[in-house]
């Protein structure tokens, strides 16, 4: 089949076909990126708690504008060069604008990476902590190995079970196996507490379905679900079914009245009902014995003191154990938000900070935030010299920020380490901090030291990601999304780059006009990253 | 939009000289943004400094659209169908802004 007015234009808009369909696909384009800057703007305006200002590393965002924007020319240097049939120019231009895209998305995968492993936890204070967890070791300072032979994150949930409340239709069989496996692990066994009697059929006799002592398998759940589930249906059935007949008899009763005006009348009789209904299980308890440490992640997990919720509905009793998070690596004390939330309720910034939590247990933070204040002082009165006051002659022009003020970040505790501890590291190590953040390994714990919060003071705790806040979501959306365009617009180029030589010998003008379309798509990618990374990176 | 080897060559020139302008507009949002002796409005991150930073933007990605994208000479159905959505992009926030001050907007229940 022929496509027609794919090298010469139709008559009535002056334009080949692909041209107008690429502008009406680039228009939606618009209209989608409008659709999430919109809800930037919005999220940033209606932010509850202090937004995360110029958090993003500004020299990997530099050079990944500049690589998309030495793509945006090269891409159009190898569309000149097909519309002078010069192939081999082509290639080159081509190639090295699928080089950048590559580069591009290799510089954006070392920023999430880094944001996948910075843990952020924010204490019941409204002080945040930020940092790297690191893994459990024992006394001898070896790292404790699982059953599996990993290394345990310090940041799992322990609780010493005595005893397991499953719920027969909602249990998640891989953490059954898990709780198994520890539980042989620590030579323990799980066992049913009582039997389960169940009539499971209309009429017959209660029949044992499961006896006491019985070993937790996903066999025996699954049995004990499949009851279940049958005796829901058979029940939910016969439920239908009476009430229907109700529904039916209250109408031939009172032929004139409308459904609603019956429905108070309408009830199901449950007492002649109930001798037909099945026995319906709904959870099932084990022992277990002698009581064993289980593990969780916290998202899996609602803990208690004495009893622990798991999301799919497992009840687990027994005490907690201290879980603390442990930051094996502390780069950020921000109080920001504590200092927010105080001064609404009319509490002076100093007085909140000195009674926080991290302050009254931490003899680092409060040295830091001794040497913090000191700095500030210093950074105030240059700001003052430098700008003046104002026209009451007491008020500087120029005062500190929010996140001045209230924010030691990596940067600041790398700074008070050099001053206070002479903690200096190469210019290799300081560029790769600029890439990859905090360089523990260089700076060492004396900067970035170790902090243990206990679990109860944790209100909210993520990696920077999504779950964190909204600033990270409408970052990774945005910033993820565009990253998809990139690596859509690299593969089409490239298809042009490996595939193209044939349809270039055989149509060059079709051929530059295909590129062409491709390159208009590939500038879109670089219009949206023009605005993204002064909005995410600069603001 | 350039068709002979002649226009096509000289155009080249041109894709030279916006590549510079962009890489030169990219170094100085940066700097407008991190050093302090060039800061508009008050000290740090303020509503000075987002509107230099969008305009910055915008004179980047209208370089981008008119000479890469040829917009600067295209033909009529192009621009309606660009504007178009450049309009409704716009017209997008102003709904969301316009939000707040509906009458059926009632901060009791949103505040």
């Amino acid at each position: 089949m022929e496509i027609p007015y794919i090298v010469n234009a139709r008559k009535d808009t002056g334009l080949i076909n692909s041209k107008i369909a690429i502008w009406l696909f680039l228009a939606s384009e618009v209209m989608l990126f409008a659709g999430f800057f919109s809800a930037y703007v919005y999220l940033r305006m209606g932010a509850d708690y202090p937004w995360p200002e110029r958090t993003l590393p500004v020299l990997p965002g530099l050079i990944n504008t500049f690589i998309l924007i030495a793509s945006s020319v090269t891409v159009v240097f190898a569309w000149v060069a097909l519309k002078l049939g010069n192939w081999r120019q082509f290639q080159i231009y081509m190639g090295i604008t699928v080089a950048c895209a590559a580069i591009f998305m290799v510089f954006k995968g070392i920023e999430y990476n880094v944001k996948f492993h910075h843990q952020a936890a924010r204490l019941h204070d409204y002080t945040v902590v930020e940092g790297h967890l690191g893994y459990q070791k024992d006394d001898k300072e070896e790292y404790v190995l699982d059953r599996n032979g990993k290394k345990i994150e310090e940041n799992r949930i322990r609780v010493v079970a005595e005893k397991l409340t499953f719920s027969v239709k909602r249990f998640h069989a891989p953490w059954v196996n898990e709780m198994l496996s520890e539980a042989e692990h620590a030579k323990s066994s799980i066992r049913l507490i009582a039997d389960i009697k169940a009539i499971i059929s209309e009429g017959g006799e209660e029949e044992t379905i499961a006896k006491a002592g019985e070993v937790l398998s996903i066999e025996l759940l699954e049995k004990i679900k499949q009851v279940q589930l049958d005796a829901l249906a058979h029940n939910s059935a016969l439920r239908t079914d009476a009430l229907r007949m109700e529904w039916k008899e209250a109408k031939l009763a009172n032929p004139s009245k409308r459904g609603w005006q019956l429905s108070s009348d309408v009830n199901i009789d449950m007492a002649a009902l109930s001798p037909r209904l099945l026995t319906e299980i709904s959870t099932v308890e084990f022992t277990v014995d002698p009581p064993t440490r289980l593990l969780f992640k916290p998202r899996d997990i609602k803990e208690g003191a004495a009893s622990s919720t798991l999301r799919d509905a497992t009840v687990i009793t027994g005490a907690m154990e201290a879980s603390p998070m442990v930051f094996h690596n502390l780069d950020a004390i921000d109080f920001q938000w504590l200092v927010m939330k105080a001064k609404e309720k009319g509490i002076s910034p100093e007085s909140a900070i000195a009674n926080s939590w991290l302050m009254k247990n931490s003899k680092f933070v409060r040295e830091a935030w001794t040497w913090h204040i000191a700095r500030n002082e210093n950074r105030q009165a240059q700001l003052t010299k430098g700008y003046g006051l104002k026209e009451d002659g007491k008020t500087p022009k120029r005062t500190l920020t929010h996140k001045e003020l209230y924010r030691l970040g990596w940067k600041d505790l790398g700074e008070m380490g050099v001053e206070m501890q002479q903690v200096k590291i190469g210019g290799l190590d300081k560029i790769k901090e600029e890439f990859m953040g905090p360089n523990y390994k260089a700076r060492g714990d004396k900067t970035f030291p170790h902090l243990s919060v206990p679990r109860e003071e944790i209100r909210h705790a993520a990696k920077f990601t999504p779950a964190w806040n909204t600033y990270y979501a409408i970052y990774f959306t945005i910033t993820g999304l565009h990253g998809l365009h990139v690596v859509g617009g690299a593969l089409v180029l490239l298809y042009y780059l490996v595939l193209g030589r044939k349809m270039f010998l055989s149509n060059p003008e079709w051929f530059a006009n295909r590129v062409e379309v491709g390159g208009l798509f590939w500038h879109f990618v670089d219009l949206v990253w023009i605005f993204a990374f002064p909005i995410f990176y600069l603001m | 939009m350039a068709d002979s080897i002649e226009a096509i060559q000289k155009a080249k020139k041109t894709y030279l000289l916006v590549f510079g302008a962009l890489l030169v507009g990219t170094v100085l949002t940066v700097l407008v943004a991190t050093v302090p002796a060039l800061d508009v409005g008050g000290h740090g991150f303020d509503i000075y400094d987002a509107i230099l930073g969008l305009v910055i933007a915008t004179t980047k990605s209208t370089l981008v659209a008119a000479i890469f994208m040829h917009l600067n000479h295209e033909k009529k159905l192009i621009y309606w169908v660009f504007f178009g959505a450049i309009f409704f992009f716009f017209t997008m926030g102003a709904l969301f802004a316009l939000s707040e001050s509906s009458p059926i907007y009632d901060t009791f229940f949103y505040k």
